[in-house]
């Protein structure tokens, strides 16, 4: 067995010869030289003038391609923010580190800029809500959105998660029919804010973590809220009375205005006073 | 049969009626990724014609004048690769310079042109069929030549059927594939007239 396997062995080994081999790889690398040659003096004269800034740029973004600064993805949004420095807090994946970064690059100094999140304009849980009916419809807000009366709030959280699918950075929630945004996984790309249908969501820069919100959406006068929602604005007017500076009412919904958003103790006090407790902090940093 | 005559068969034969896609069926890739519109059909319709041509030429000299000189005909594969993914590396830095919005819509699919089989493929064929070296160029401008036509008439077909009402079933893919279906049975009239 031993010899037969020694004989087969030299048998094709004898097929090679060492200079034939020698042949074929000195035929293949002059041909690959001729190519590398004929690439180099190429390359040498195609060469495409690209913006270096823009492709430092391009290196330090988180390359998401979310589309959240309004432009086609990273690439766009590089070539974009050399133009118009404007753009710069745009990116909101990256954060305040990337508009700290792009600013070195461009060689500005960048003003501190609050990263936009998403806030859910509502509050109202299943058990919150007094409705006079039940829907056994399609489980999609935009699918429900049709139909009259599906939940008795014409302005509340559907609850059925258009966009939680929608998010891509798996940042929303839905806990008892209501959509609560985990902002460890926000970066603010709006993406939920197109598909809720009852554009519950709004973008909010993050001027401090927490950040105060209304949590209602509600425009109606207080007997309708009262008669389905447990936990709505009734346009009181109280916040309004406490912190004029910093609330204002629009129609039976009280809002904050958040350019004037700074007084912690007028706020705090309004929070105490709401007789709804509305005033709900998100963020980060907030205990919920 | 004179040289003209037998080169005007050859341009004919690989450019209709041995049309590299439709017949042979090779580089369906492009042929069914990059086919959305005319203009980017065409325009991948000449980069590949470039591509074919310069290789279907620079083999034919490797693969004649050194390779079958030296007995080393079993190099041609790996030879006529580093050609193709040379020529394709050209025709990107070519094309990223002149044309960098055909650049973009490209996208993979340029560097893909390498691996493109119709490339491969008529290189091969021409080894195969012996041809002489003017029947190389002819052959190899005809194959792109005919990839470019059958790319083109795709790209005006896809650009109607976008308003087309096609059953649900059948968007998208599966419209394209019967399309270039009964394209191949248009074609087979061809076959015989050679």
């Amino acid at each position: 067995m031993i010899c037969s396997g020694t004989i087969v062995l030299h048998n094709i080994l004898a097929g090679f010869s060492i200079s034939s081999i020698g042949i074929a790889g000195v035929t293949l690398l002059a041909v690959g030289m001729v190519f590398v040659i004929i690439l180099t003096i190429a390359n040498a004269k195609l060469k495409v003038q690209q913006d270096p800034t823009v492709e430092a740029i391009m290196n330090i973004l988180p390359g998401a391609n979310c589309g959240g600064c309004g432009l086609a993805g990273c690439g766009a949004y590089a070539e974009a923010v050399v133009k118009d420095h404007g753009l710069m807090g745009k990116c909101g994946p990256g954060g305040e580190a990337t508009v700290g970064e792009i600013a070195a690059i461009l060689g500005i100094e960048a003003e501190a800029s609050a990263p936009v999140r998403a806030v859910v304009h509502c509050s109202a849980k299943t058990d919150d809500q007094i409705n006079t009916v039940i829907y056994h419809g399609v489980k999609s807000c935009a699918e429900a959105q049709m139909v009259e009366g599906v939940i008795d709030c014409p302005y509340g959280c559907l609850g059925f998660g258009d966009c939680a699918d929608a998010c891509e950075f798996a940042a929303i929630d839905i806990d008892q029919g209501l959509a609560i945004i985990k902002y460890d996984n926000c970066v603010g790309c709006g993406a939920c804010v197109q598909t809720c249908p009852r554009r519950l969501i709004e973008l909010l820069p993050m001027r401090e973590d927490p950040l105060m919100i209304i949590a209602c959406s509600s425009l109606d006068k207080a007997k309708n809220v009262r008669g389905y929602c447990k936990v709505g604005c009734v346009g009181c007017r109280l916040c309004v009375k406490l912190a004029p500076n910093m609330f204002r009412m629009e129609q039976s919904l009280a809002v904050i205005d958040y350019e004037k958003y700074s007084d912690k103790e007028e706020r705090d006090k309004a929070q105490q006073k709401c007789p709804r407790s509305l005033m709900i902090y998100v963020g980060k940093k907030s205990e919920s | 049969m004179n040289s003209e005559t037998s080169l005007i068969m050859v341009f004919i034969s690989l450019a209709i009626v041995n049309n590299l896609v439709l017949i042979k069926f090779l580089g369906i890739c492009p042929y069914l990724g990059v086919s959305k519109r005319v203009d980017m059909a065409f325009g991948m319709g000449c980069a590949v014609t470039f591509v074919i041509t310069i290789s279907g030429t620079v083999t034919w000299l490797i693969n004649n004048l050194i390779l079958q000189k030296i007995g080393m005909g079993y190099l041609k594969y790996i030879a006529f690769i580093m050609v193709i993914a040379s020529m394709v590396q050209l025709v990107e830095m070519y094309v990223r310079k002149f044309f960098p919005s055909l650049y973009e819509s490209f996208g993979i699919f340029l560097p893909l042109i390498t691996t493109n089989c119709a490339i491969l493929g008529t290189c091969l064929f021409i080894d195969l069929w012996d041809f002489t070296f003017l029947q190389a160029v002819v052959a190899s401008f005809g194959g792109g030549l005919g990839f470019t036509l059958v790319i083109c008439m795709m790209g005006g077909i896809r650009e109607h059927l976008e308003w087309a009402d096609v059953p649900k079933a059948l968007k998208g893919a599966g419209i394209t594939l019967i399309t270039a279906g009964i394209m191949t049975l248009a074609f087979m009239g061809f076959s015989g007239m050679i």
